[in-house]
């Protein structure tokens, strides 16, 4: 449920800019994520939103601005879940074939 | 694989949704013996008036005074990073716990930690892995039962 949102953001170029931008430095205006995107501020609007909803971008004012931040959280999650896990299996598989061989021999 | 170079900005914010009630987010917030099981095994005691954080081995990893205690909505902190010798000279900056009750039994919660002006050495250990361990922590002890292995 949650993930789907956040493999749909990652899923497109322009998002994924974005977030590498906001990596860089954290904590921009739409105007300043505008100006170094060959894009009109409503495509770049529309893709914040996307990854606001995805929880991987967070609005947070600060006097009269609007800052974008980076929130990493949910990359995290994704990791845990879905590469965390696999990882681990394949380590504990290659683990069990050297005991294995290791016996035999 | 790009590398891209980062800053550590002197406001962060992070957020991550939760299944589980404010209050239960608050508590595992503010008291010990939650915050032992997600937070770099650091006790945590928020009262009212003080922050205080306690490592494995009984040092103080933490010591500042409470700004704000509004339970179960917002808890805002000073931090100084008394972990680390080199960290622990820098100035006090600033941690806001803010929790949101959402639709479905999620709760929002959203961790701002500001006033770093004084202290990057401090912003560059809490950024990124940081604040994201101990989030992803916290959500998954609060939705399992179980503290993250490791």
């Amino acid at each position: 449920m949650d993930d789907d949102h956040v493999f749909k953001a990652l899923a497109d170029p322009t998002r994924r800019h974005l977030l590498d931008r906001l990596f860089e430095r954290d904590g921009r205006t739409l105007t300043e994520l505008e100006s170094e995107l060959s894009m009109t501020r409503f495509g770049v609007m529309k893709h914040l939103r996307v990854l606001e909803e995805a929880g991987l971008v967070v609005a947070h004012r600060s006097g009269r601005e609007k800052l974008h931040f980076l929130n990493p959280v949910p990359i995290r999650l994704v990791h845990d879940r879905w590469i965390d896990k696999y990882n681990e299996r394949r380590v504990s598989a290659l683990a069990e074939l050297k005991t294995e061989l290791e016996e035999t021999a | 694989m790009t590398t891209i170079e980062q800053t550590a900005t002197t406001v962060q914010v992070y957020q991550v949704f939760i299944r589980a009630t404010p209050e239960e987010v608050w508590d595992a917030i503010t008291k010990p013996e939650f915050t032992v099981r997600y937070f770099h095994g650091a006790r945590v005691e928020n009262s009212p008036t003080y922050h205080r954080s306690f490592g494995p081995d009984g040092a103080t990893w933490g010591d500042a005074a409470t700004l704000e205690f509004d339970p179960p909505r917002k808890l805002v902190h000073g931090w100084r990073s008394l972990y680390s010798p080199e960290l622990a000279e820098e100035a006090e900056s600033r941690v806001t716990w803010e929790i949101e009750p959402m639709d479905g039994g999620v709760s929002k919660l959203t961790v701002v930690h500001d006033q770093l002006e004084g202290a990057p050495k401090t912003a560059q250990s809490v950024s990124g892995a940081g604040w994201m361990y101990v989030l992803s922590g916290l959500k998954t002890l609060l939705e399992t039962g179980e503290p993250l292995a490791g």
